[in-house]
């Protein structure tokens, strides 16, 4: 092996870039996050419908989410739709192609929470006379998102990382910044490492601002179980 | 003159191949407490379940206050919002409070101002003794204090029949008797009661009918008292004296 002499300073110049691209990262993630959690309870809620059809579509939805690679719906969603006339923007692409892709997975832990609220729960609100939309949006949903609001986080920190795939459909995120500043100034460690670094610093916050909202959504202490 | 408020008519209900309600008729006026005792697996908490639409039947009917109750049918919001019931393991909503438990439905379902259903919770809780425990959650709570709860929650939606399913049966014995009085309480008041009870002595001392389940038929049904004293059926008599004996 050769000796590599580190030089962080001659990532310098790129730095107002990095932060730019961050942001870019953070934002597609977060929109992403937030729209796959919607669409994921849809999904997890018509798994357990009493249709057939729709618990049908919702499981192959689920299946066909989590047994491709984001890296191909994101090509068809980028190159395949224009030949269709739907011609949308890098960040578009992504943003729809990152959150059909979590979607699969959001909804299969929603359903887990699902799984998990007891019959009485059910049957105490069906005696009170609460309609099923009622019943889901004050009793069953509060408790689901309680049950998993840890495993959501291991998904919402897969979604961030799994955005930098979004430098394949030019989105300029810190994956492509790293790309491209690795490749024109040579340094491949320290554009990686910083890359990597900046990964790890936004999942931290993603991390402790959701820990945060728990702390404040489910002000109750000690007591839920 | 009294109204009848429910009315089964000969109530048939199957659990595939197995049939745990053969052919029910009875009827309930205003004011009754009817106690359905009998052994375990007779239908008496299934017959309850059918009041009000939790579960379905496979025959007769049942109307309650005129209306038939439907359960796959709409109409039945309409009939649930007229009826309390109070559930073996409480069911108390764990992401609430106690207060919040029973301010749900009424705010929720009926539509009522919170103003005024706190003020009527409040009032709900003075009742079941618990004034004190208003913030608490239910996992902070003991059995008893649960189920006081969910008494008190079944009646803010001001109900016209309250259906208890074995309401003290996972109890602890010491907290069965706060939850007995709380009911001998609403017995005084000249609520309509349906109880599904293993306690004889409350049937005995609160209730105004007794009916004996077995096999899923009403096998006798009358005065408590008389019929504890002298149960005209033998199967009633081998059941009463298991029970009597038990609890010496």
């Amino acid at each position: 092996m050769q000796p590599y002499y580190f030089s962080f300073r001659s990532i310098y110049p790129y730095l107002g870039d990095l932060a730019a691209a961050a942001e870019v990262t953070l934002l597609l993630s977060l929109l992403a996050i937030v729209l796959s959690v919607a669409i994921g309870s849809g999904i997890a809620l018509m798994r357990r419908s009493n249709s057939r059809l729709l618990r049908f579509f919702a499981g192959l939805y689920v299946e066909v989410m989590r047994n491709t690679p984001l890296l191909v719906i994101l090509y068809i969603v980028y190159f395949a739709l224009p030949q269709l006339g739907l011609r949308l923007s890098s960040f578009n692409a992504a943003l729809i192609g990152l959150t059909l892709n979590s979607a699969g997975y959001m909804a299969e832990i929603i359903r887990a929470g699902l799984v998990a609220v007891p019959s009485g729960q059910f049957e105490a609100a069906f005696s009170q006379g609460f309609t099923r939309v009622q019943l889901y949006r004050h009793i069953i949903l509060p408790q689901v998102f309680r049950t998993i609001y840890a495993p959501l986080g291991n998904q919402f920190i897969a979604v961030i990382l799994a955005s930098s795939l979004a430098s394949a459909v030019a989105v300029e995120e810190v994956a492509s910044w790293m790309q491209t500043v690795g490749s024109s100034s040579f340094r491949f460690f320290e554009t990686f490492i910083i890359a990597a670094v900046v990964y790890l610093v936004l999942c931290q916050i993603v991390n402790l601002g959701r820990i945060a909202i728990g702390r404040w959504l489910f002000r109750q202490p000690e007591a839920y179980r | 003159m009294t109204d009848t408020v429910l009315q089964f008519d000969n109530v048939v209900k199957r659990f595939g191949d197995r049939t745990i309600l053969d052919g029910v008729s009875t009827s309930v006026q205003s004011g009754e407490i009817v106690c359905f005792i009998g052994p375990s697996g007779t239908g008496k908490s299934t017959l309850l379940r059918c009041v009000n639409g939790l579960e379905t039947i496979e025959g007769g009917a049942i109307r309650f206050e005129g209306t038939p109750v439907q359960a796959k049918q709409r109409s039945i919001i309409d009939v649930r919002r007229r009826i309390g019931m109070i559930f073996q393991h409480f069911n108390l909503y764990p992401h609430l409070t106690a207060l919040e438990n029973v301010m749900l439905a009424p705010v929720i379902v009926h539509g009522e101002n919170r103003k005024t259903v706190e003020e009527r919770a409040r009032g709900l809780f003075e009742k079941v003794r618990l004034s004190h425990r208003i913030n608490a959650y239910p996992a902070q709570m003991s059995g008893g204090e649960q189920q006081r709860v969910a008494i008190a929650r079944a009646l803010a939606t001001n109900p016209h029949i309250l259906l208890f399913d074995e309401p003290t049966s996972a109890l602890d014995p010491e907290t069965v008797g706060e939850v007995l009085a709380v009911m001998r309480d609403l017995a005084v008041e000249g609520r309509t009661m349906l109880v599904v009870t293993h306690e004889i002595r409350f049937a005995a001392d609160v209730g105004t009918r007794m009916v004996f389940l077995d096999g899923g038929k009403i096998v006798e049904e009358g005065n408590p008292r008389e019929m504890l004293a002298a149960p005209r059926s033998e199967r009633a008599r081998r059941f009463l004296s298991t029970i009597s004996n038990a609890a010496h």
